[in-house]
């Protein structure tokens, strides 16, 4: 008899959304720089989008990101420049998963995380250093800077994991929902942060032992 | 000469190839059999609208078996192949399935 040669998809994109709850106290009690409330969408809504490979019947390997992204206008002494923070989840997840329905799929993922948050602050040009020093003393940074690039952002990198359990409907065979569960845990130190080859402080934020749950569509290429 | 002409351009009309009378099955078509043979995902990507196109086609000449069949294939394939889990990966999910719970204790146990 012979054996069907192909099966579910062996290279899948998926795209949908996160859902989180981190604690980000250097801009929403700051009480030297005024930033906008954060809404829902910008505090607790993570984008998400993902490229899977399955290697194994029951196993499947990839790359899934979880991005955070804030725009609003900050209130400085002087001005009032447009600023950008980003929250990056790069995860690389190793998924093992059973059909427990012919329609529907358990799947258990851990993955390590690498994430890298982002600021960036919009000043005129002969403003960029006040500007930016105001910013970092607000989040506690004592060591003001002396000079700047011409687009400058400040960067820190950290790593983390995550683990979460899933459940799956194939509306097609090649068209699926993914629902997942789980849990995010990063090493994330304000002391960290990079501005113009200089180390800074940047805000307080909570983002260890978050859990966090993400709805996606999943599409089979192949 | 006006009549060999003339003749000429009428011969194209009265002595011209029988018209093709055998009908067109999609529910025969190459990409079908393909899919029904070794699923949906084998097709290539390229052919997917092709593909749907000629899933409509076939139901309205009378093939929703057909095209179910395909369907039901491809559910059962990919359902027998990641029935139940084979060699490490049972052992990497309970292994999450602790993390996960270790986790959450620890977490209730936090916010008491």
């Amino acid at each position: 008899m012979a054996t069907p040669t192909v099966g579910q998809p062996k290279l899948s994109n998926d795209l949908g959304f996160g859902f989180y709850e981190p604690t980000m106290d250097g801009f929403d009690k700051n009480e030297e720089v005024f930033f906008p409330t954060g809404s829902f969408s910008e505090r607790n809504l993570l984008l998400n989008w993902g490229v899977y490979y399955e290697f194994f019947s029951n196993a499947r390997i990839g790359y899934n990101s979880f991005i955070s992204v804030e725009l609003g206008r900050m209130d400085l002494q002087n001005s009032k420049p447009a600023f950008i923070r980003s929250l990056k989840y790069r995860m690389f997840p190793l998924e093992t998963f059973f059909r427990w329905r012919p329609k529907i799929e358990i799947n258990f993922t851990l993955a390590p995380v690498w994430g890298r948050g982002r600021i960036t602050v919009e000043t005129t040009p002969s403003e960029k250093t006040d500007d930016w020093n105001e910013l970092l003393n607000s989040f506690g940074d004592r060591d003001p800077m002396e000079e700047m690039g011409s687009s400058d952002a400040m960067i820190n990198d950290w790593i983390g994991y995550s683990g979460m359990i899933g459940i799956r409907y194939y509306i097609s065979s090649r068209i699926g929902l993914d629902f997942k569960a789980g849990f995010l845990n990063n090493s994330y130190d304000k002391t960290n942060w990079r501005l113009f080859k200089k180390k800074v402080t940047g805000p307080e934020l909570k983002i260890d032992k978050l859990p966090i749950f993400s709805f996606k569509v999943i599409y089979g290429i192949k | 000469m006006k009549k060999i002409f003339l003749f000429i351009f009428f011969s194209g009309f009265i002595f011209s190839q029988e018209s093709e009378t055998s009908e067109y099955d999609p529910c025969s078509d190459p990409l079908l059999i393909l899919a029904r043979k070794d699923g949906i995902k084998a097709m290539p990507l390229k052919d997917i609208f092709k593909y749907r196109k000629l899933v409509k086609e076939c139901e309205r000449y009378g093939g929703e078996k057909v095209i179910q069949q395909i369907e039901l294939r491809d559910f059962e394939r990919d359902f027998k192949k990641s029935q139940t889990m084979a060699s490490w990966t049972s052992t990497y999910s309970i292994c999450v399935f602790i993390v996960m719970i270790y986790y959450f204790i620890g977490l209730a146990a936090a916010t008491k």
